[in-house]
């Protein structure tokens, strides 16, 4: 076949570009103007007078001397200890995905490799919980929560966010299994495997895509959860989003605003890169399911 | 050593009877051949006596210990799957070293283990590649050096061939019944496929509906079938079987009438095979019209209308016929099988 059968008429090419274009404007432009206005003090961000003035800092230079400033950064970190809420976000964050992929992978193997009727409704069930609006659930806990006096802490959020992630990565991870040939369980059994060795030395070197991509969606939802962390967790024990909310819920003193801002984009940027780094694993995961037996 | 025993070995799924009173011993170091169609309950069978599957009623025995609760990897068996079952992840080498890594062999012979049984299905130029580079024939190899690398005392082979292209069917064929008879291991062998099964096995049993049909030596399965399901399976072509009447000794149906039988009078299935019965020019038992001619190279086979069904004979490689042409056939009693026209049981030693 020859290239020139694969050439567009320019156009076409015009319009293809132009689509693109726009596109990706639309959905990188809050990003990147995020990001150059948390440099900006907040007059300058959130201008009245002048929406260039976004742009071009002239507040901030008659403030700090400079176009550009730290200010909003050393706010959220320094003065209100952001790092603090970082690092609850990380312990949450890495607690979620570590219990909801041990739990999920081996339910989801247990689920796919069983003979009987009962699974299919186990996961239907699993489905509905998973399609229950998450304030529902919140509110159901917060009178026991508080009954047994163990609102506020971390422990209890992740225990919420495992409970309402638990039926995605079951579902996921379930689909997953079944697209590996049981034939490999079996070779493996006898080869002298017990069921667990099966799986654990021939099934999930096979499912990593799966476990990689699973994870991560567990992992974003354990991220950017507001509902579920706002409601449990106490001012100490604030993850992230949550604390983002606080500040811009504060905006009657001048500069806090971009505290938010700043935060926003200290929040953000940490999932460009996750994604980023695994962006092949999600797309193999996602599109080919496993390898082939 | 490891003689097999299967003792009314049932299977059954609900109301769906898998396999029905299974009863065999299998011998040690024979090499047993499980033939019938897709869904007689051959492959079944096997995996009961791998501890894939549990039997519903009946003991497995394995060297005289019951194993029907063993789990697999305790029974001492090796198996070949029909889809091979590698492991995607490993290559070649770690896929035949996987059952010595597993049974926690010491690792010093691991090297020199996999080497030999390498060696023995010739694929030591592909140590290094993954299965997913492999052909189709050389991942059935590697599926075998991973079933003799153990030294198990039992081989199940699971339609071994049946992924593979003609040619390559014929030399792996050839390769396992020499490797069987190399490692002196009892194996047994399942498969749809009736050529096969005559040319590998020490005994066939020829299963149906998950019931046992006939169990016996590849000629006796073919000279002696027991009932009309083993005649129209085993043989190619196979036996010819015709309906008819029985009447003091004669056999006549619509075309053909043959004397010289000693069986009561009453309806009978008449079963006689291709290149037993001969083309005359005249005076046979069977005349008839030529239904259609195939030329075979060594033979020519000739196919006619009789008593309701086309029945087949090989004549020599330069007859010729055309369509349509009257035909004369000797069929002797002498190479007749009579079957019950009922049960289709046979009738006559």
């Amino acid at each position: 076949m020859s290239t020139a059968a694969h050439r567009r008429p320019l156009p076409l090419q015009i319009a293809l570009w132009v689509f693109i274009a726009v596109w990706f404007m639309m959905a990188a432009f809050p990003f990147f103007w995020t990001l150059w206005g948390s440099f900006k003090v907040e007059l300058d961000f959130f201008s009245i007078a002048d929406w260039t003035n976004a742009l071009t800092g002239a507040n901030t230079q008659s403030t700090y001397g400079s176009p550009f400033t730290t200010a909003g950064y050393e706010g959220a970190f320094i003065q209100n200890e952001f790092w603090r809420n970082s690092i609850n976000t990380f312990i949450v964050c890495f607690c979620v995905v570590t219990v909801s992929l041990t739990i999920g992978t081996l339910g989801g193997y247990a689920l796919s490799r069983s003979g009987y009727k009962y699974v299919f409704w186990l996961l239907i069930i699993a489905l509905m919980f998973r399609a229950l609006p998450q304030i529902t659930l919140v509110s159901g806990y917060l009178p026991i929560f508080f009954d047994w006096n163990i609102w506020g802490y971390l422990p209890t959020a992740i225990l919420v966010l495992v409970a309402i992630n638990q039926p995605f990565t079951l579902w996921m991870l379930h689909s997953f299994f079944e697209s590996i040939p049981k034939d490999l369980d079996e070779a493996a059994k006898v080869d002298g495997c017990t069921q667990f060795q099966a799986f654990r030395f021939v099934i999930i070197p096979v499912m990593w895509p799966g476990v990689i991509t699973t994870g991560l969606f567990s992992f974003l939802l354990a991220y950017n959860d507001f509902v579920v962390t706002a409601l449990i967790l106490n001012e100490g024990n604030r993850t992230m989003v949550p604390q983002i909310a606080a500040f811009l819920g504060t905006t009657y003193t001048e500069g806090n605003v971009m505290f938010a801002v700043a935060a926003v984009v200290s929040a953000t940027a940490p999932l460009f890169i996750l994604v980023m780094f695994f962006q092949r694993q999600i797309v193999s995961g996602l599109t080919a399911g496993a390898v082939k037996g | 050593m490891a003689e097999i025993v299967l003792k009314n070995v049932c299977k059954r799924w609900g109301s769906f009877i898998g396999v029905d009173d299974f009863d065999l011993t299998i011998a040690d170091q024979e090499f047993l051949v499980l033939l019938g169609p897709s869904g007689c309950g051959k492959t079944t069978t096997m995996r009961m006596i791998a501890g894939l599957e549990t039997p519903t009623s009946g003991d497995i025995l394995i060297d005289g210990e019951r194993v029907n609760d063993l789990e697999p990897k305790d029974r001492d068996i090796s198996m070949v799957f029909q889809s091979y079952g590698l492991y995607p992840n490993m290559n070649v080498y770690e896929n035949i070293r996987f059952p010595l890594k597993v049974r926690k062999v010491p690792a010093a012979e691991h090297d020199e283990r996999v080497k030999k049984a390498a060696a023995m299905v010739e694929l030591e130029p592909f140590m290094h590649r993954k299965p997913a580079a492999l052909s189709g024939g050389q991942r059935q190899r590697v599926a075998l050096a991973r079933a003799i690398v153990r030294e198990p005392n039992v081989f199940l082979m699971d339609e071994p061939l049946s992924n593979l292209d003609a040619k390559l069917r014929v030399s792996t064929r050839a390769q396992i019944k020499n490797l069987s008879h190399e490692l002196k291991v009892t194996t047994i062998y399942v498969t749809h496929d009736q050529i096969e099964a005559m040319t590998l096995a020490d005994r066939v049993v020829v299963m149906s509906k998950g019931i046992v049909q006939q169990v016996g030596t590849p000629t006796d399965i073919y000279d002696n079938p027991a009932n009309t399901f083993v005649a129209s399976f085993i043989g190619s072509p196979a036996m010819n079987l015709v309906d008819g009447t029985m009447s003091g000794g004669t056999f006549t149906c619509e075309g053909m009438s043959i004397s010289g039988f000693s069986a009561p009078d009453g309806k009978v299935t008449l079963g006689f095979r291709a290149e037993d019965a001969q083309v005359v020019d005249t005076g046979g038992e069977l005349n008839a019209r030529v239904y259609s001619m195939e030329l075979l190279g060594d033979a020519t086979m000739v196919t006619v209308r009789c008593g309701g069904a086309l029945v087949s004979v090989k004549a020599g490689k330069e007859y010729r016929s055309n369509i349509g042409d009257d035909v004369s056939i000797t069929v002797p009693s002498s190479i007749c099988h009579l079957f019950d026209a009922e049960s289709g049981e046979r009738l006559t030693g």
